[in-house]
């Protein structure tokens, strides 16, 4: 199988002051092409760190102990692990094959710049060639338009330009072409690269269907709405085509209807693009609309897989099924979970989830469940 | 228009604090007897002599509210006494001795603005290593150095046990008979910018080499002050989510630090620059005197010390009604660097 | 709430502010057996008057009988930086003091009571920060007449203004709480509900601004007695004996550091008292702070 991320043993570990808490302990997870990839849980069972062990974004005193991270970018071809790369390697897939997307859009975008700004930033970090021939095309065809005596005395100046742009487009990281683009005459006139970036900035605008792009892309962050803005970070996302989406709780602060919207965008560039979606959520029904596959994590660990209508409608995991009978419907009794999270510093023996567990038998208590498959696509992790 | 209503309200909140600058200057005045504060209001110490004539003219034995109008019309006019160590008016002294203050704080203001700001981003994007764990130690020490003692600890060193390398003073007096000769224009009375303007390669050294300790001995205290701040507002700036979401692009740390962080951690130390200038002119009080650095400083300290009443409260009116204004400028440049109290306006 | 061994932990961990605690520890204790290290000479009355044997200008080195040497006037320097520490104490303890009590005053009615009483304070305070510090340290002086007092005095008037707005910045976030309108529903009166509810939970920055601040002003009164501004001559003051020291920083041609005991042994003294608070109230902050402290 052709998986695009495949996580084996991933575990990590915070060494803190009062002692070492197991934040992600052995975790095992594939999510396939073009896949959308639930990922469920209540607050604090390491949901977004998984997400940021992907990245190798993991904040200290935080380290990855052990584990391997297998990326396919490129469908047949050898795939990679991520744990193993460079630190450059690392960044150069970072915003381009595997995107991250946050749950507040006001903290994620950095107030004191344009959204355009922002945008562009990421575009010409990953895509500079594009962004060199695009603006190279631009004085051809200012070059080709020329009338009147100013295109004559400018006529020079656009020649160097395009030369400029073309040499930048066949070499982006020529480092003498760096040089010279820092000395103060040459720089301006390179001023040609941020408007062609900024028109692409406004194309990724446009794709996340925020009105008005060209307006918007000039605004900062604080003028824009909720909705808005998390729109403007899909788009920041996206603006590289990556393999890989990975959202963190992105509607989880922002209204039911602007939820609504965002959820169907979501849907929509799962068609249009072709990447995958690690969607991570503590709201069960948003991920039953939106994903295909579903895992439901519990303090760290991994505790059933399944596809959507399997997980719904034959949950297996004890877990599982308290989750899905706590949700309040009408006309029922919402019945939670008793008991607490256990704390990472003194997890219980075995299963974790014993302690709450109705089901619970010795064997819970004292060995770890590992994952099997029950039935051909849904993953286990339980003794009963 | 969120944007011009802060500036009309700082205007106006302007007014009141210049009135109470000058209404504490007046209580000060209050202290003295009549007859001291006689030399206030003349230009001339010959007038002195007609001492009953002064009272009377001004209203010094008057109720209070009747004094406070005649010397704030005084003070309007320009007139802020006779400076006996001057030995010129008071106003016509602040001006004579203002160029050599310039001069410290033209190169002291940029080394420690940048300096500052350099050191206390490395110190925060290495927090808790080697270069973090220097700086701070560096820091707190610079912090708690008394100024005067480092001046004459430097002199001793470079100026004794270096047989005259770093000179006290502006100038050494060949120096200053050529500064003082017509061949020599002075335009603007900044020794180096004059020597630059007039071509004289001797002056420049020269004034220099007298400038090199007062600047520095100036300019450790306020460095790690501005590196302090600096440090704690990074650390709170990379601690931030667009900082999360930049690494998350793909940036490298350089770029996240100098770009995305710092820009936002400059915004409090923008605002906190008024107190910088003030601790500038106290330094600058302390340095002069023990250079014997014939500038503001040094005439604060002759006057403070000799009693010279007119003096030292026309130079207190000075640098208050200059920092309240100085105040105002930092926080008009703050509504416009910070987008958001710039362009004002709300989401749709 | 106040976890010793936690704070044990910090400790180790950032061995600076132990030496903060350390310092001031051994500033505190020679200041105390003051009396006991440098006895007063019999007969003298005041024993902030460093003895001095004879008129001689010229400074002495280090001996047996002054282990410090003597400055300008034969003044005992080993006496006086003893002494100095407690004067130093001394003015640092009742500055700190009586601006705290001011600012706490002053910020608690413009705090709690808000409108125009707020307003005005506040303006008066812009108006006393309007001034550097030291300048308007100077004016006061000058305008009072230079000693001891008038120093104590000034630093009071310059130093007072920040402390009232800082408390008042606490009592405006603890205002609106909920126990607060607790006890005004009880019906408490205003004095009452500010000195038993509001006071107890917004002082400890306050008393961590304070322990930081003594250090400054030390340096400050340092600086105004340096200037000739504050203790009369002969008086046990550190800033009074590097003023002394002026003259004397460049020995006679061919030994130019000769007299280098004036101008460096107060200055130490001072240095190592200020780096003490500071380093002491860096510890503070940096235990207090819960984002730093839980890594």
């Amino acid at each position: 199988m052709n998986d695009l991320l495949t996580i084996k043993g991933l575990t990590v570990r915070f060494h803190i002051y009062e002692g070492i808490a197991p934040a992600l302990q052995d975790l095992d997870l594939a999510i396939g092409q073009k896949e959308t990839f639930g990922l469920v849980g209540e607050t604090g069972c390491g949901k977004t760190l998984t997400a940021l062990a992907i990245l190798r974004l993991i904040p200290p005193p935080g380290k990855i102990e052990s584990g391997t991270i297998m990326f396919n970018a490129n469908g047949g071809s050898e795939p990679v692990d991520l744990l193993a790369l460079s630190e450059p390697d690392m960044r150069s897939l970072r915003g381009s094959r595997i995107s991250m997307i946050f749950q507040e859009p006001s903290a994620a975008l950095n107030p004191v710049f344009t959204i355009g700004d922002q945008i562009a930033e990421a575009i010409l970090l990953h895509r500079p060639e594009e962004v060199y021939q695009q603006a190279a095309d631009a004085v051809d065809q200012r070059l080709a338009n020329a009338a009147g005596p100013v295109s004559i005395l400018a006529r020079p100046v656009w020649s160097v330009e395009r030369r400029l742009y073309r040499q930048l487009a066949r070499n982006p990281e020529s480092v003498w072409l760096k040089f010279v683009g820092r000395v103060p005459l040459v720089r301006r006139l390179l001023w040609r690269i941020s408007v062609e970036a900024e028109k692409m900035a406004a194309e990724a605008l446009k794709d996340v269907e925020i009105p008005d792009a060209a307006r918007v892309v000039r605004q900062y962050p604080h003028q824009l709405s909720g909705g808005m803005k998390q729109r403007a970070v899909i788009a920041m996302a996206l603006a590289c085509c990556p393999k890989l989406l990975i959202a963190d709780e992105p509607t989880t602060s922002l209204d039911v209807t602007i939820e609504a919207q965002i959820l169907e965008l979501l849907r929509k560039l799962k068609v249009d693009t072709e990447a995958s979606i690690l969607y991570i959520t503590h709201d069960l029904a948003v991920a039953a609309q939106i994903c295909d596959r579903v895992g439901v994590m519990y303090s760290g660990t991994l505790c059933e897989v399944a596809t959507a209508e399997e997980m719904y409608g034959n949950p297996l995991h004890p877990y599982t099924k308290a989750l899905l009978a706590a949700v309040p419907k009408p006309g029922v009794e919402p019945s939670p979970i008793r008991g607490f999270i256990p704390d990472p510093l003194s997890l219980p023996p075995g299963c974790r989830f014993h302690p709450r567990c109705d089901y619970a038998t010795e064997m819970c208590s004292k060995e770890t469940p590992t994952m099997r498959e029950v039935t051909p696509g849904h993953l286990v992790a339980c003794h009963v | 228009m969120e944007l011009r209503a802060y500036v009309v309200r700082r205007l106006l909140l302007l007014i009141p604090v210049l009135f109470g600058v000058t209404l504490l200057i007046f209580g000060l005045l209050q202290l003295f007897s009549p007859v001291q504060r006689a030399s206030l209001y003349i230009s001339d110490p010959k007038q002195l002599a007609n001492l009953d004539q002064i009272i009377e003219k001004y209203h010094l034995k008057d109720p209070i509210w009747k004094q406070y109008g005649t010397w704030l019309n005084q003070v309007l006019h320009g007139n802020l006494g006779w400076s006996k160590v001057a030995t010129m008016p008071v106003d016509n002294a602040i001006w004579h001795f203002l160029p050599s203050t310039l001069e410290i704080v033209l190169f002291a203001a940029p080394l420690i603005i940048l300096g500052g700001i350099y050191l206390g981003t490395k110190a925060a994007a290495n927090k808790d290593k080697g270069w973090d764990h220097v700086t701070r130690v560096g820091a707190i020490i610079g912090w708690s150095l008394p100024t005067f003692w480092l001046g004459l600890m430097l002199l001793m060193i470079f100026y004794g046990f270096f047989h005259g390398l770093l000179p006290p003073e502006r100038l050494s007096t060949s120096v200053q008979i050529t500064v003082d000769s017509p061949s020599f224009h002075q335009y603007t009375h900044l020794h180096t910018v004059d020597a630059v303007l007039n071509g004289n390669f001797r002056v420049l050294v020269d004034a220099l080499r007298h400038l090199v300790l007062p600047v520095i001995t100036i300019s450790v205290v306020n460095i790690a002050f501005i590196m302090r701040l600096m440090r704690s507002s990074m650390l709170e700036s990379l601690g931030k989510g667009y900082v999360l979401t930049a690494r998350a692009k793909g940036l490298d740390e350089n770029t996240v630090v100098n770009k995305h962080a710092r820009r936002n951690a400059l915004i409090p130390v923008l605002t906190i620059s008024g107190y910088l200038l003030a601790s500038l002119a106290s330094g600058v009080v302390i340095t002069e005197t023990i250079f014997n650095y014939r500038g503001l400083g040094w005439l604060a300290w002759q006057s403070a010390v000799r009693l010279d009443i007119p003096t030292v409260l026309g130079f207190a009116l000075f640098t208050g009604v200059l920092f309240v204004l100085t105040n105002l400028v930092v926080d008009l440049l703050y509504a416009r660097i910070d987008p958001r109290v710039r362009l004002g306006g709300q989401a749709k | 709430m106040i976890d010793f061994k936690f704070i044990w932990y910090q400790m180790r961990r950032n061995p600076v502010s132990l030496a903060g605690i350390v310092i001031v520890a051994i500033f505190a204790l020679v200041a105390i057996l003051a009396p006991v290290i440098a006895p007063t000479p019999a007969g003298q009355r005041d024993a902030y008057l460093i003895p001095r044997e004879g008129y001689s200008p010229v400074p002495q080195p280090p001996s047996w009988a002054h282990k410090f040497g003597t400055t300008q006037g034969q003044y005992d320097i080993y006496y006086g930086v003893i002494w100095g520490t407690r004067s130093a104490f001394k003015v640092g303890l009742a500055v700190i003091g009586s601006v705290l009590l001011l600012g706490i005053i002053l910020g608690s009615i413009a705090g709690y009571f808000g409108g125009i009483i707020d307003e005005i304070i506040m303006r008066v305070t812009d108006v006393f920060l309007a001034f550097p510090a030291l300048i308007l340290a100077m004016a006061v002086v000058a305008a009072l007449g230079p000693s001891l007092n008038s120093v104590l005095i000034a630093l009071i008037v310059v130093s007072w203004p920040a402390y009232a707005r800082l408390v008042r910045g606490d009592i405006l976030a603890i205002r609106e709480e909920d126990y607060v309108e607790a006890a005004r529903g009880v019906g408490a009166s205003h004095f009452r509900i500010i000195t038993r509810h509001i006071l107890p939970n917004s002082i400890y920055p306050v008393f961590i601004m304070a322990s930081l601040d003594i250090g400054a002003v030390v340096l400050s009164a340092a600086a105004l007695s340096f200037l000739g501004l504050g203790s009369p001559e002969g008086y046990a003051d550190w800033g009074q004996m590097i003023q002394f020291s002026r003259n004397w920083i460049v020995g006679p041609p061919g030994h130019p550091l000769a007299y280098w005991y004036t101008v460096t042994i107060p200055g130490l003294f001072i240095l190592f008292f200020v780096l003490g608070w500071n380093l002491l109230g860096d510890a503070f902050r940096d235990i207090l702070d819960p984002k730093l402290a839980k890594r």
